[in-house]
């Protein structure tokens, strides 16, 4: 660490030096992130140097971006991260409350209290404000039909805070009903079954929610259909090309004929299949209006296409892993590996399959199906920043709707939680700690406020007016958070402004840790170094 | 025609893929170009191979590489990840934010500056017309300027890339603030891909390209093996395994050779050495052949009589890496004709898949091969030369055997551009004839020898390297007098080079197995092992490191004498 550098000798002025660093850099931290908090929060363009744009209006993504070298900045960096990994939220608020306890910590430092005391007190202070979101957070009731309403709430509250009121609330509904398609009681919720795909577009920002599938590839034949109604769907993982077989790759054949002929047995092989299909394609759809399309994860070469199109069959080749899960999900049937495996039960079904051509690039529609358990978001955006800035944003708007369902709870926003649990630590909790850890405790809840203080900030307001007011609602007995617009106490209730309840959690439990590690200089120093060792 | 979709990882990885593109796309100037020297055109090579046609958003026809490059972030230089060189970023404040009505905020990164070959690639964009025609003279000299700054710095591979690339080819990875200066091990990359999903998105660029071939032939994987990425491309391998199970993946394992530097001290040689025994057995089970690239020295090789190159410049020694790679997929590229026919321009189809099989299914079942390549290839019709041809090829691959006596190796020879002792073109049959005769002149011959050839030579295009030393002449002759100690020669004196390369199986590749078997052995597996807290960081297990000597030792096995030979002949 360059600091023993500086200053070799002196092991106690370079613990309270290196004490020292670790504030600074919290808090440099802190200053970059605080202007993205909330719905008045600041968007970021990053230009690079080849001139590639980024847009994020979000914690996680702007770390991302960051060049940190600061081993401590780092660290918080990679809570932070993790906090949006885990609940997919919060990593602004994160940083921010961590950057707040090194502040409030510093103060008290600085008039002598030794760190330890400091560490204690937080320890006792986020035991006790777990404790207390227990009792304040809002309990969800998740039955056989989730209400839609609470879901669409935090939906918004999230959503508003990556994209303008217009834009979010448009997609609003569309996060709420991917999640509750794809929802199956008493399982955890997968995303992945919910695919997000982009189309570059001319002009406007558009989404929509296809309950089907959105596949990024097209036919590869010239002849087939590129739109079909009544689909049977035959999602399969069988290779419909023709491809040496191990043993027969003969090298040395003795003669251009022996080579005819091993080929020719190979393509036999390979039109067998293909013939399975087809035998099934006419079983199913003879006599009918009826349509057959397959979506293969392997090749299809271009003979097995010829085929397949002169038997009037969509097939789409090298479908992506993941779509073979989906497109069960959303169409029925099952994913078939083998020809042998060749029933009509396999088969999904969707009421339209079409093509759409954009320049070099082509989607497939897989739509109108009957009981869709994965659906697709379709992003439609002007260029791929603001494209990519989309994406993020409906990647939290469906977490929270995720975390909402799987928590049963959510939290009051705006601010409300932490002037509540700040009044509860000082009134209730301090009292019950001995001595300096009493400071921590203090420490800690002022440490809170950095969100509505923030809030307050970036709506222009004046903070120290802002929290006086919460304040005072909060001692008569009343949960109010900020209104963005006029500073002025709002019901967060009433207003539809909720945070999920299991990102609060984790922001409590991960900003103290990482604090006191922080503090507690010594282990910063191992720290540090087993930062550049890789796990 | 059959494609091949290519892969490159890593920072030497994406060096010789930008020399290896702008042989391609020479070529295809060439072929174009009523000015060049007709070989270009009479015996060009199929360039769909390696090349998709598509178009852009705006409808303009394009026709790009195959291509998924993988590099740390910042790698790609003042080329955009989208592959356009000079959308300008002072332009920012114009650009509007469409979803988001608040505040926002700018912050525009100091523009990479282009360098003189760059800007003269933008400006013959926007005129294109001035190229040909106009003041000669003037010309050469604006060329020989560009020559110098490019001998002057290269800071990045997109330096000297005159290739247009397609906006899905180029991914930069995020290396949750590694430093990557300090990815040097196999260790500091094991997380980095995994994290923010990064290697699904690799997976998603390559399907883009491996959906659209009718007949994919194979992947030819370039991978920079020094450091991290070699755990970057054995995950991606891994993922291409499962997903494309039999397409064939011929993998070159390439390294800049001032990275090969000595260690500072016992545990940093400790490290290195496991270092390349886990990135070894990783990446050879996930490839079907394996082409260690990477002498550490090229500047003292048997090269340097012809060739003058900086080893500290890795713009010099990738150069080499990439001629010797390109003259390796020219079989890939031929027509595909019965094997006893014969074209007047090529004779030797061979597909990456038949080449794998060819290598590591026949003689002693070894899937890790030497390259050797003579560049320039000496005169063929020369008496003296041609007994020796095969003593002319000098090996690329390192920490090999120079006992090259193996009556059961297997190898393929490329021969392409080759010329008579007058300077012309040496036909197909004489090619064939004078090789034969020169095999028929050695006491143990290989077990079996594949040999392609084609007419058309190595282009040398302008951003090539001078390292030509003065004894080569305009189409890679050599010259028996010349002047002394001049200057070396550059793309502006050099048109084309002959070339001769050969991938080979043999036992010489012995020690270079073993060392990595036995480091393995020796400090990962072996009781109270100094490398094993290495390798536990490294985030492996007990188990784990014991598979990975176990496929090592797998490796070795084609070459036990006490081996059944003839249980490999079906
Ligand atoms: N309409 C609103 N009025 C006041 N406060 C709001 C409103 N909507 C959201 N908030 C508050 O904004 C905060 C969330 O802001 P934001 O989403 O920008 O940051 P984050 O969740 O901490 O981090 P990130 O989303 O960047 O990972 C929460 O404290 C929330 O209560
Ligand atoms: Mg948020």
């Amino acid at each position: 660490m360059s600091l023993r550098v500086l200053n070799p000798n002196a092991e106690v002025l370079n613990k309270s030096a290196a004490l020292h660093m670790n504030i600074n850099a919290a808090k440099g931290l802190q200053d970059v992130l605080k202007t993205n908090l909330g719905p008045k929060g600041t968007i970021k363009m990053l230009v690079g140097g080849a001139g590639d744009i980024k847009l994020t209006k979000d914690g996680n993504t702007l770390l991302k971006e960051m060049q940190i070298q600061n081993p401590t900045a780092i660290m918080i960096a990679r809570t932070a991260v993790a906090q949006d990994d885990t609940s997919g939220d919060g990593t602004t608020s994160t940083v921010l409350f961590i950057g707040e306890l090194m502040k409030q910590a510093e103060r008290c430092i600085d008039e002598g209290t030794h760190p330890r005391f400091l560490v204690d007190g937080f320890d006792v202070a986020k035991r006790a404000t777990l404790e207390f979101l227990e009792k304040f957070k809002t309990p969800v009731i998740m039955g056989d039909e989730p209400d839609r309403e609470i879901l669409k709430m935090i939906a918004r509250t999230t959503l508003r805070t990556k994209l303008y009121e217009g834009l979010a609330d448009q997609l609003t509904d569309i996060v709420v009903n991917a999640v509750l398609c794809i929802r199956k009681p008493d399982e955890p919720i997968d995303l992945f079954m919910v695919e997000i795909m982009h189309m570059r577009h001319k002009f406007d920002v558009d989404t929509r929610l296809v309950e089907g599938l959105v596949l990024d590839h097209g036919s590869r034949h010239p002849d087939m259909k590129r739109r079909a109604e009544n689909c049977y769907i035959l999602t399969c993982n069988v290779s419909l090309e023709y491809e040496k077989s191990e043993i027969n790759a003969g090298f040395f054949y003795s003669s251009a004929d022996q080579r005819e002929k091993m080929v020719s047995a190979e393509r036999r092989q390979v039109d067998e299949r293909v013939k399975r299909i087809i035998e099934l394609k006419n079983k199913v759809c003879a006599g009918s209006d009826k349509n057959f399309v397959v979506i293969n994860q392997k090749g299809i070469d271009p003979p097995s296409l010829d085929l397949l199109s002169r038997a009037g069959i969509i097939a789409l080749r090298r479908a992506k892993r993941r779509n073979m899960e989906r497109l069960v999900l959303a169409c029925g049937g099952e994913a078939v590996n083998s020809v042998d495996d060749l029933t009509e039960d396999c088969l999904g079904w969707a009421g339209l399959v079409y093509e759409h051509v954009l320049g070099e690039e082509k989607y497939t529609f897989v739509e109108n199906v009957k009981n869709p358990r994965s659906c697709t978001i379709l992003i439609k955006g002007p260029n791929d920043h603001t494209i990519a800035q989309i994406k993020d944003a409906v990647r939290d708007g469906l977490r929270s709707v995720k975390n909402t369902v799987e928590d049963e709870a959510v939290v009051l926003g705006a601010g409300a939680f932490e002037v509540a649990a700040k009044k509860h630590l000082i009134d209730n909790v301090k009292k019950t700690v001995k001595g300096r850890a009493q400071l921590g405790v203090e420490a800690f809840a002022e440490a809170l406020l950095v969100i509505p203080k923030t809030l307050a900030q970036n709506s222009g307001l004046d903070t120290q007016d802002v929290i006086v007011s919460l304040q005072n609602e909060h001692d008569r007995g009343l949960v109010v958070g900020l209104n963005h617009h006029s500073g002025e106490p709002i019901d967060p209730q009433m207003e539809g402004i909720f945070d999920n309840y299991s990102v609060k959690r984790q922001i409590i439990n991960s900003g103290p840790i990482i604090s006191s590690q922080l503090l507690l200089v010594d282990e910063v120093i191992r720290a540090g170094r087993n930062m550049r060792k890789p796990t | 025609m059959r494609e091949v979709v290519t892969v490159q990882v890593g920072g030497f990885a994406n060096y010789v893929g930008s020399h290896f593109w702008n042989f391609q796309d020479e070529l295809l100037g060439l072929a174009d170009d009523p000015g060049a020297d007709p070989v270009f055109k009479t015996a060009a090579l199929d360039m769909d191979v390696l090349y998709r046609s598509g178009e852009t958003h705006q409808g303009v026809p394009t026709f790009c590489p195959r291509l998924v490059s993988v590099g740390p972030r910042g790698s790609l230089g003042s080329l955009s990840s989208s592959g356009n060189l000079g959308q300008s970023s002072a332009a920012a404040d114009q650009i509007n934010v469409v979803t988001w009505s608040g505040n926002v905020t700018r912050s525009v990164s100091k523009p990479h500056g282009r360098n003189l070959f760059l800007q003269s690639l933008v400006e013959e964009a926007q005129s294109p017309s001035t190229s040909n025609d106009g003041n000669n003279s003037l010309k050469n000299v604006e060329d020989k300027n560009l020559i110098e700054c490019l001998e002057n710095g290269v800071n990045f591979w997109t330096d000297y890339s005159k290739v247009q690339y397609h906006p899905q080819s180029l991914y930069e990875l995020h290396g949750s603030w590694t430093d990557f200066d300090k990815f040097d091990n196999y260790g500091s990359a094991q997380q980095v891909v995994s994290e923010w999903s990064q290697i699904e998105e690799m997976n998603e660029r390559l399907r883009f390209f491996v959906e659209e071939c009718d007949h994919i032939q194979g992947i030819q994987f370039i991978v920079d093996d020094s450091g991290g990425f070699s755990s970057v491309a054995a995950q991606f391998l891994e993922n291409i395994a499962d997903d494309y199970t039999n397409t064939p993946v011929l993998l070159y394992c390439v390294r800049d050779p001032v990275t090969l530097g000595s260690s500072r001290n016992q545990r940093e040689s400790i490290t290195r050495s496991l270092h390349d025994a886990v990135s070894f057995s990783k990446l050879s089970s996930f490839c079907n052949l394996m082409v260690p690239i990477g002498p550490p020295s090229l500047s003292r090789s048997y090269m340097s009589p012809f060739l003058h190159i900086q080893d500290e410049k890795p713009f010099h020694s990738s150069a080499i890496c990439a001629a010797a790679i390109h003259s390796v997929t020219v079989p890939f590229r031929l027509q595909r004709m019965g094997p006893s026919s014969d074209l007047a321009h090529s004779s030797g189809y061979l597909d990456i898949g038949e080449l794998v099989h060819l290598l590591s299914d026949q003689g002693r079942q070894n899937m890790v091969t030497t390259l050797d390549v003579a560049m320039p290839a000496p005169s063929l019709t020369d008496r003296d030369a041609m007994g020796n041809i095969v003593m002319k090829l000098h090996s690329l691959t390192p920490e090999i055997s120079d006992q090259d006596e193996d009556p059961y190796s297997v190898e393929s020879l490329v021969v392409h551009g080759a010329l008579d002792r007058g300077g012309q073109r040496t036909s197909i049959s004489q090619v064939k004839d004078s090789i034969c005769s020169a095999y028929e002149g050695r006491e143990t011959k290989p077990k079996f020898s594949h040999l392609a050839v084609s007419l058309c030579p190595l282009p040398i295009p302008l951003p090539f390297p001078s390292i030509f030393r003065s004894n080569i002449g305009r189409h890679g002759e050599i010259l028996s007098n010349h002047p002394e100690g001049a200057q070396p020669k550059g793309s502006l004196d050099i048109e084309s080079i002959p070339m001769v390369t050969r991938l080979r199986s043999s036992s010489v590749i012995l020690p270079f197995i073993e060392r990595r078997s036995g480091s393995l052995q020796k400090h990962g597996v072996a009781r109270g092992a100094i490398g094993s807290q290495v390798l536990r960081d490294w985030g492996f297990g007990r188990e784990e490191v014991e598979d990975m000597g176990e496929h090592l030792a797998k490796l070795l096995l084609p070459f036990h004498p006490e081996m059944d030979l003839t249980s490999d002949s079906d």
